[in-house]
């Protein structure tokens, strides 16, 4: 089964061609970040109007990577949401068209599934039941994949997300959009016992996140040093400030772990690609005898790849989408919440 | 068989031309959703009149001025159609779409779209035996546009959405309105503008085809606002 699968939900115009959910026989990216980077974040309405312009011809260059053509397709895919409502319209237009014109079916898929799914790209091998730890701009969460179509919601954050938290600060501290990388690379080169700052809800006995106050806490940091004229060493913020988000997701992530006695984990999420995070994780998960999955920096983007796997399952279960589908920005993770 | 979608305004149109003959033309001005009633109001439209996807030799789409959304959803719908049925694309202007609504009039038509706080897309075309655009789209405060169409003359009929919203600023300054049934935006009106116009063969490239927005993005305006050196 060959799927055509879209993805817009932000600044990435992706469309990916994927065969019985696991091979990619083609993921097209056209990222539009350079874009967005003068303006210090994603502006809607130029990511609409690029997404307007990319979305034919990364479609066509997808099925031409795929050596498919249109009718080669037996389902088309899309990102129905979370993200912004104009991008996602895009998307959703154009697969509602493209599978009404050539009368095959279209499946909706939701964007943080994906996210989750690109491991199953990444390891040929890996199966549900399964941990993830599902970490980017708008998503802190911890899920068990119980099976293909059945994930439970252990905990998320009740505030910010995680990487939200790694922008903002970037943006105070001067770095233009996405700030995320540059925290990494400069945590890299710093102490990260230099600054004590508050660990994000470590205390509380649950899977649940909050970065507000910790984000807070190091703003208000740079802050007080700038109006104090003291001079800031921001590679000891950036690698203090990681240091406390690493800590609270790694140990909220293996207590889940032990909680459920799943044996695997998996990264998903922009924050994925973090090295701070990969690296605590790994540690951690070799000494706790977990297998840790973790995709390609590729993967862990937005893509048009991870929807089409995702579909994939759908598609199994029967799960199509009516020709009334429409984008949902603020999509829901449908899971059921452990208590 | 041409089918021809406008998803400019609040109305959702679509309609089947053949020739110089309207087959079908399915319009609803109820604020429905675009994204959610497009593709399922042409399957209807197809459907009640007997018309199979495999008879459709061509694909038209209001390309703006107009809402913005509302551009994309028709674009988007239209492009993915036509590319993949392998058919020609053909682009009309919204408010050259409008003023096909009074072809042959023997007056000037005045096709009026929201650009939102006073503003109105605008432009003028001749509607005598022939069709021709007198003065070029716009977007401009209303007050300008009814003085500017004042100044030039002659009958002059206004339609489109925003003919409604500034319907006594127009009258009073003589300009009438197009009847109801022929002052909002129509797909029929848009067949048969695409139909003159691939006539002439005038179709458009679905792989680079975008919205005639008229005006750029906000933030890319207030950016070159605070940044007048590097325009």
């Amino acid at each position: 089964m060959k799927i055509l699968a879209f993805e817009s939900s932000c600044d990435e115009t992706s469309c990916a061609v994927i065969e019985n959910g696991r091979r990619i026989l083609s993921d097209v990216i056209s990222s539009q970040v350079p874009i967005h980077k003068k303006f210090g974040g994603v502006v809607p309405e130029i990511a609409s109007r690029h997404h307007i312009e990319d979305v034919l011809p990364v479609a066509e260059e997808a099925l031409s990577q795929a050596r498919c053509t249109w009718n080669d397709m037996d389902a088309i895919a899309v990102t129905q949401g979370p993200g912004l409502v104009g991008a996602l319209l895009v998307g959703v237009a154009a697969a509602k068209a493209a599978a009404w014109a050539l009368d095959k079916p279209l499946i909706a898929v939701n964007h943080m599934e994906g996210h989750i799914f690109a491991n199953l790209l990444q390891y040929p091998d890996l199966e549900p039941p399964f941990l993830a730890l599902v970490v980017s701009g708008g998503h802190t969460m911890l899920v068990v994949v119980r099976d293909y179509n059945t994930f439970e919601l252990l905990g998320q954050t009740r505030d910010d997300a995680a990487g939200e938290a790694f922008d903002k600060i970037a943006r105070v501290m001067g770095y233009p959009y996405p700030g995320g990388p540059h925290i990494d690379r400069l945590a890299g080169e710093g102490n990260p016992d230099a600054i004590h700052f508050p660990m994000a809800m470590a205390k509380e006995h649950n899977f649940d996140f909050s970065f507000s106050g910790l984000k807070s806490a190091v703003i208000n940091y740079l802050h007080t040093a700038d109006m104090k004229k003291q001079p800031v060493v921001k590679e000891d913020v950036a690698a203090s400030f990681q240091k406390a988000v690493v800590d609270v997701l790694v140990t909220k992530a293996m207590a889940a772990l032990k909680k459920t006695g799943l044996k695997t984990i998996v990264l998903a999420g922009g924050v994925a690609a973090n090295s701070g995070l990969r690296k605590a994780l790994t540690e951690a998960c070799g000494e706790a005898g977990v297998r840790l999955c973790r995709p390609d920096p590729v993967l862990c983007t937005d893509n048009g790849a991870m929807i089409g796997c995702r579909a994939y399952y759908m598609a199994q279960a029967g799960d199509f989408a009516p020709m009334t589908l429409n984008a949902d920005p603020r999509l829901p993770f449908l899971a059921d919440q452990v208590k | 068989m041409l089918l021809a979608i406008d998803t400019s305004s609040l109305v959702l149109s679509c309609a089947a031309m053949e020739d110089d003959r309207l087959i079908a033309e399915w319009t609803v001005q109820r604020k429905l959703t675009h994204s959610e009633q497009l593709i399922p109001h042409m399957d209807a439209l197809l459907a009640e009149a007997g018309i199979s996807k495999k008879e459709i030799t061509a694909v038209a789409c209001a390309v703006g001025p107009g809402s913005f959304t509302g551009l994309r959803i028709g674009l988007a719908t239209a492009k993915m159609a036509a590319r993949i049925w392998q058919v020609p694309l053909i682009a009309v202007d919204t408010l050259e779409g409008l003023a096909w609504n009074m072809a042959g009039a023997e007056a000037f038509i005045l096709p009026l779209e929201d650009a939102q706080r006073g503003n109105v897309y605008a432009a003028l075309y001749g509607a005598f035996q022939s069709m021709w655009l007198e003065a070029p789209a716009e977007a401009a405060p209303v007050d300008e546009v009814i003085a500017a169409a004042v100044r030039h003359g002659g009958p002059v009929i206004a339609v489109g959405e925003a003919a409604d919203m500034y319907k006594d600023k127009l009258t009073a300054a003589g300009i009438r309105l197009a009847p109801p049934q022929n002052r909002c935006c129509r797909a029929g009106s848009v067949a048969a503008a695409a139909w003159a116009k691939w006539k002439r063969g005038e179709t458009a490239d679905p792989m680079t085809l975008v919205p005639n927005y008229i005006r750029r993005s906000e933030a890319e305006v207030l950016w070159e606002q605070r940044h007048p050196e590097q325009k």
